[in-house]
C-alpha cells in the first residue's frame, strides 16, 4: 500500500532513498550477487587480464580428488566449530544469565566483565591468548608441566581447534548472556510468586516457567550463534594462521584460495574457485539455519 | 534502556524471593556458595588472562625469560613507549578510529534514508522493500567480489573504498529504524509538513531525536564490526600506513613474535583507550545488543 506522502514534492524522497540504496545495492548486495557469477569464472586478483566463462569447472574443482580432501576437512571443521560454540556457549549463556538474574552483589560488574571481549578487538583476544597459551613459557604450560605434560597449544594439531573453540566462546559469551538476561527480564514475576505458593522448587521453576518462557530469547541466541560460527574466521585466522589443517574452516578455504593467504602469491590464482566455496558455504548456512529455525520455533510451540 | 530494565528486574527478585528467602538469610549457605562459586569461576577465566597480560608487559625481556608465569618486580614501564614507537600505533588508531566513525556513521544514515519511508509507506513496493532488508541479513562470503569491486572502481588500496564497503554492511539497520519509527505518530511527519518542514530537513533535523535509541544502536553495531575486522583490511587496503589497529597489531605481532613483554605492552597500548571508553558506553553497548537481537 502506499500512504500519501505529506511533504509535497516526493523528488526529494526519490533522491535520498536512492542514495541509500545506492551505497549498500552497489557495496554490499552486488557483491554477494556477483559471487554466484563470477564462480563461473575464472578471474583473476589482476584487472586487466581476459576473464572467461568456465561452467561449473570450479564446482567440480571443489569436488575434485586433489581438492577433496581439504574441502572435506574444511567442511568438517566448520561444521564442529559452529556446533561446539553453538551449545557451549549457549548453555553456558543460559546458566550463566539465570544466575545473574538473581540477587548477587556486584551483578552488573560481572555483567560489564563478561561483555568486555566484544570492544576488545579480534587481535587483542588472540594476542591475550597466545599469551596464556604460550608453548614454551605461558601460565597454561605451566599447568601442564605441574602433570608432567607439554603441549604446543595452538600448534598442537589435535588440541588447536578445541582451544580455538574456547576462545570464541569466551570472546562471544557476553553477547549471549546480555540477550538471556533481556528475556529473562521480561518474565512476570507473579509466575514466579504464584508457583511459589503453590510449592514449587526452585528447579521446577526454571524447567516449568522460566525454560518455556524464555524460548524466543533461546532461539534468537542459537541461530545468531550458528550463523555467526558457521562463517567465522577472524579469530581463528589471528590465532592459528590462515591455511592451518587442523582449524581451516570454509571461510578461511575462501579466503587462501582467493588470496593466497600469508604464504603463497594470490595474484595469479582464479578468484572464481573462492567464489564457488563461497556458494557451497552460502548453501550450507541457508540450509542449516532454516533447518534449526523450523525446528526450534517449532519446539517454542510446544511448550 | 537500562534502568528500564532493571525495574521489572528489581520486582522478578522481590516476587521470587519469596520461598528462598528464609534460606538465603543464614550467613554462607550452600545456595549462596552455588551461585557465586560458578560466577566466581568465569570470572576468573575473564580476569586472568587480562591481569597475567599486564604482569607480562611490566617485566623486562629478560625477566620475562628467566620466569615467564611469575609476577613482575622489574616494572619495565619503558616497554610502552618502545612499543609505541615501533608500532606506529598512533597511526593505526587514527585509522580504526576514522573507518569507525566514518563507516558507521554513514551506515546509520544509510539505515535511516531506507528504513524510514518505507516504514512510513511513502513509498511504492514496502514488501520487496522489507524483503531486501531481510536478504541483507544473509549474504555469502563476499571478500572476493569485494576485492574486483574495488580494483575495477580503482578504489583499490584506498581509504575511501574501504569506508565504503563496511558503511554498506548495515545487517539488521533499516529494520531496527523502521521497527521503531512505527512508535513515532505519523501525526508528527504532517504537523510538520503544514508547517513548511521539506522532507530532508523532517529526515535530517526533525527525526533524529526522537529515535535516538534506535539510531544509537545502529550505529554501535556497526562500530563494533568495523572496530573487530581484521581480514577485510588485509585483503583490501595493503598499504601499511592505512593500516587499522587489529591489522596494525596483528603485523607487530608478527615481527615481534618472540619479545613477549613488548607485545604485552602493544596489546595494552591498543586495548587500553577501548577499555576507558568501555567504561562510558557500556550500559549503551549491551542495550544495543538486547534491541537488535530482539528484533532480528
Amino acid at each position: 500500500m502506499l500512504n500519501s506522502f505529506v511533504f509535497g514534492r516526493r523528488s526529494t524522497l526519490n533522491i535520498s532513498f536512492a542514495l541509500g540504496l545506492s551505497v549498500i545495492v552497489v557495496f554490499g548486495i552486488l557483491p554477494a550477487v556477483a559471487v554466484l557469477v563470477i564462480s563461473f569464472t575464472d578471474v583473476r586478483a589482476l584487472p586487466y587480464l581476459p576473464v572467461d566463462w568456465v561452467g561449473i569447472e570450479n564446482y567440480l574443482s571443489f569436488f575434485s580428488a586433489a581438492h577433496l580432501g581439504y574441502n572435506v576437512n574444511a567442511l568438517w571443521n566448520t561444521l564442529v566449530f559452529a556446533f561446539a560454540v553453538t551449545i557451549f556457549q549457549n548453555v553456558i549463556a543460559l546458566l550463566l544469565a539465570v544466575l545473574l538474574n538473581q540477587r548477587l552483589r556486584g551483578r552488573t560488574f560481572y555483567r560489564a566483565v563478561v561483555f568486555l571481549p566484544t570492544i576488545l578487538g579480534v587481535t587483542v583476544i588472540g594476542l591475550i591468548w597466545s599469551l596464556v597459551f604460550n608453548p614454551s613459557a605461558g601460565p597454561a604450560a605451566t599447568v601442564w608441566s605441574w602433570v608432567g605434560a607439554n603441549s604446543a597449544f595452538f600448534g598442537d594439531p589435535g588440541m588447536a581447534l578445541g582451544l580455538v573453540i574456547f576462545v570464541q566462546i569466551w570472546a562471544g559469551l557476553g553477547i549471549a548472556v546480555v540477550i538471556y538476561l533481556a528475556g529473562l527480564q521480561a518474565i512476570s514475576p507473579d509466575l514466579y510468586e504464584i508457583s511459589g505458593v503453590d510449592g514449587a522448587t526452585a528447579w521446577q521453576k526454571l524447567r516449568w516457567i522460566t525454560y518455556p518462557l524464555l524460548a524466543p530469547s533461546i532461539t534468537a541466541n542459537m541461530l545468531l550463534c550458528i550463523v555467526g560460527s558457521l562463517q567465522s574466521y577472524q579469530l581463528i585466522y589471528v590465532l592459528t594462521g590462515p591455511n592451518n589443517p587442523a582449524t581451516q574452516v570454509l571461510s578461511l578455504a575462501i579466503f587462501t584460495s582467493g588470496f593466497g593467504g600469508s604464504s603463497s602469491g594470490g595474484a595469479v590464482q582464479s578468484q572464481g574457485y573462492a567464489a564457488a566455496i563461497s556458494m557451497v558455504q552460502f548453501v550450507m548456512v541457508t540450509v542449516i539455519s532454516i533447518t534449526v529455525l523450523v525446528y526450534l520455533r517449532k519446539r517454542e510451540q510446544v511448550l | 534502556m537500562t534502568a528500564q530494565l532493571t525495574r521489572p528486574l528489581e520486582g522478578a527478585l522481590r516476587g521470587s524471593g519469596g520461598a528462598p528467602a528464609g534460606r538465603r538469610r543464614r550467613p554462607v549457605s550452600l545456595g549462596t556458595v552455588v551461585q557465586y562459586l560458578p560466577v566466581a569461576v568465569i570470572m576468573l577465566v575473564y580476569l586472568f588472562p587480562l591481569a597475567f597480560l599486564l604482569n607480562t608487559a611490566l617485566k623486562s625481556n629478560a625477566e620475562f625469560f628467566a620466569n615467564p608465569v611469575g609476577i613482575a618486580h622489574t616494572f619495565a614501564f619503558g616497554n610502552f613507549p618502545t612499543a609505541w614507537e615501533k608500532g606506529n600505533f598512533g597511526a593505526y588508531m587514527l585509522n580504526s578510529v576514522l573507518y569507525t566513525l566514518v563507516a558507521a556513521f554513514l551506515g546509520t544514515v544509510c539505515s535511516l534514508l531506507l528504513g524510514f519511508p518505507v516504514s512510513r509507506g511513502y513509498l511504492r513496493h514496502t514488501r520487496l522493500w522489507y524483503g531486501l532488508f531481510v536478504a541483507m541479513l544473509f549474504l555469502p562470503n563476499t571478500l572476493v567480489t569485494q576485492f574486483q569491486l574495488l580494483l575495477r572502481l580503482n578504489l583499490y588500496d584506498t581509504q575511501l573504498g574501504y569506508i565504503l564497503i563496511m558503511a554498506a554492511g548495515v545487517g539488521v539497520g533499516p529494520l531496527l529504524v523502521s521497527g521503531y519509527v512505527k512508535s513515532i505518530p505519523r501525526e508528527l511527519d504532517e504537523a510538520a509538513a503544514l508547517d513548511g518542514v521539506g522532507y530532508w530537513r523532517f529526515v535530517f533535523l526533525f527525526l533524529p531525536p526522537m529515535i535516538k535509541p534506535v539510531l544509537t544502536t545502529v550505529f554501535l553495531l556497526q562500530a563494533i564490526g568495523v572496530w573487530n575486522d581484521i581480514i577485510l583490511p588485509t585483503i583490501l587496503l595493503p598499504d601499511q600506513a592505512k593500516f587499522p589497529a587489529t591489522l596494525g597489531l596483528f603485523a607487530f605481532q608478527g615481527t615481534y613474535s618472540s619479545e613477549w613483554s613488548l607485545l604485552a605492552a602493544a596489546t595494552i597500548i591498543v586495548a587500553g583507550p577501548l577499555l576507558v571508553a568501555y567504561v562510558f558506553l557500556q550500559r549503551y553497548l549491551v542495550a544495543s545488543v538486547v534491541g537488535s537481537a530482539v528484533k532480528g
